[in-house]
């Protein structure tokens, strides 16, 4: 299984994003986990580069440990602005990542909606103007919205991230003709964040032509996380490779496989 | 003297800088990172900012998070 992971890496196919070529399409978010202890052993059977976190006021009565001391060091780190409503507070947000040692690489994220924590693909549109001026690698999280897309490509963003389904919800592609509209039309990397599931739907979007996927609660609440980690690495790799490949056409009726002469009832 | 700490008012001692406050209250200090009044303020001058009655300090620290 390590080779087929190894062959697929090897094969010149990275991903540039904010100047770096990334090996894995898989990115990894780290909330949810049982304990801060499997992290890193979710991360290492994951392959994944880049990984999430939140930035949260301390809680006095219960410290918790940083998430970042759980880590490996090379990891790429992509702390989002959740909690933020307004494009403001994910401008602050990321600056306040940004001097907690974080590097400069930000996943925009503002939610007014509390019920299903869809974006506001406008506030973000804000932010990201406001961040990418401040030399930030903005990732946009976003509803798959063509005009909006747009307006994040001409902005600077790094790459887009289009839900697949509400956060947390392990709904799957719900939104899929919408991304494969976005991937067709926009040239910056399409990462498919949010609502994904299980593998299959991570190999299905990178199928479409995703440039990666971003997973986080499939992982985290799985029976097995390590295992389901694993999973995802080579949906990832599969999907990618499926795409690469060129699927071939889809056919309403039937093409036989087998030659449809010689028969031995025949002459 | 009374402070504003992540919302909630505090009793500190006078003469408190950032740094004593967050080694009283134990705090991982690693990458927390600490905004005064709304500026942030740099892991270096910590021990150099002394804390004014009234100030309101935002401390936090990274979780997990999609």
């Amino acid at each position: 299984m390590n080779d087929i992971i190894q062959s697929v890496n090897k094969t010149d196919d990275s991903l540039m994003i904010g100047g770096v070529n990334l090996l894995s399409r898989l990115l990894v978010g780290t909330g949810k986990f049982s304990s801060h202890e499997i992290v890193p052993r979710v991360l290492e059977a994951s392959g994944a580069q880049v990984v999430t976190m939140a930035l949260r006021r301390v809680d006095w009565k219960n410290p918790q440990e940083n998430i970042l001391n759980y880590l490996p060091q090379n990891t790429i780190l992509l702390p989002n602005t959740s909690g933020a409503r307004t494009a403001e507070e994910a401008v602050r947000i990321a600056r306040l990542a940004q001097a907690a040692g974080c590097g400069n690489w930000v996943k925009i994220e503002v939610v007014q909606d509390q019920r299903y924590l869809l974006p506001d693909n406008w506030e973000t549109l804000r932010a990201t103007e406001q961040l990418v001026k401040e030399g930030f690698v903005v990732l946009p999280y976003m509803s798959p919205d063509l005009g909006a897309a747009r307006r994040l490509q001409d902005a600077g963003a790094a790459a887009i991230m289009p839900l697949g389904a509400p956060i947390g919800s392990n709904r799957g592609l719900q939104t899929k003709e919408l991304i494969r509209i976005l991937i067709e039309e926009i040239s910056l990397p399409i990462i498919v964040d949010a609502g994904i599931g299980r593998p299959s739907e991570a190999a299905e979007a990178m199928e479409m032509g995703a440039a990666a996927v971003l997973v986080n609660t499939a992982i985290a609440t799985a029976g097995d996380p390590v295992f389901m980690a694993q999973a995802f690495r080579l949906a990832v790799a599969a999907g990618r490779l499926g795409y690469l490949a060129g699927p071939g056409e889809r056919r309403v009726t039937a093409e036989a496989s087998s030659p449809l002469t010689g028969f031995l009832q025949e002459g | 003297m009374q402070i504003v700490v992540n919302g909630v008012a505090q009793e500190i001692i006078p003469e408190c800088t950032v740094f004593q406050l967050l080694e009283d209250e134990a705090v991982t200090l690693k990458a927390a990172v600490v905004e005064l009044n709304g500026r942030i303020l740099k892991q270096e001058q910590w021990q150099s900012t002394v804390i004014h009655p009234g100030d309101s300090l935002e401390i936090l620290v990274f979780l997990g998070g999609g």
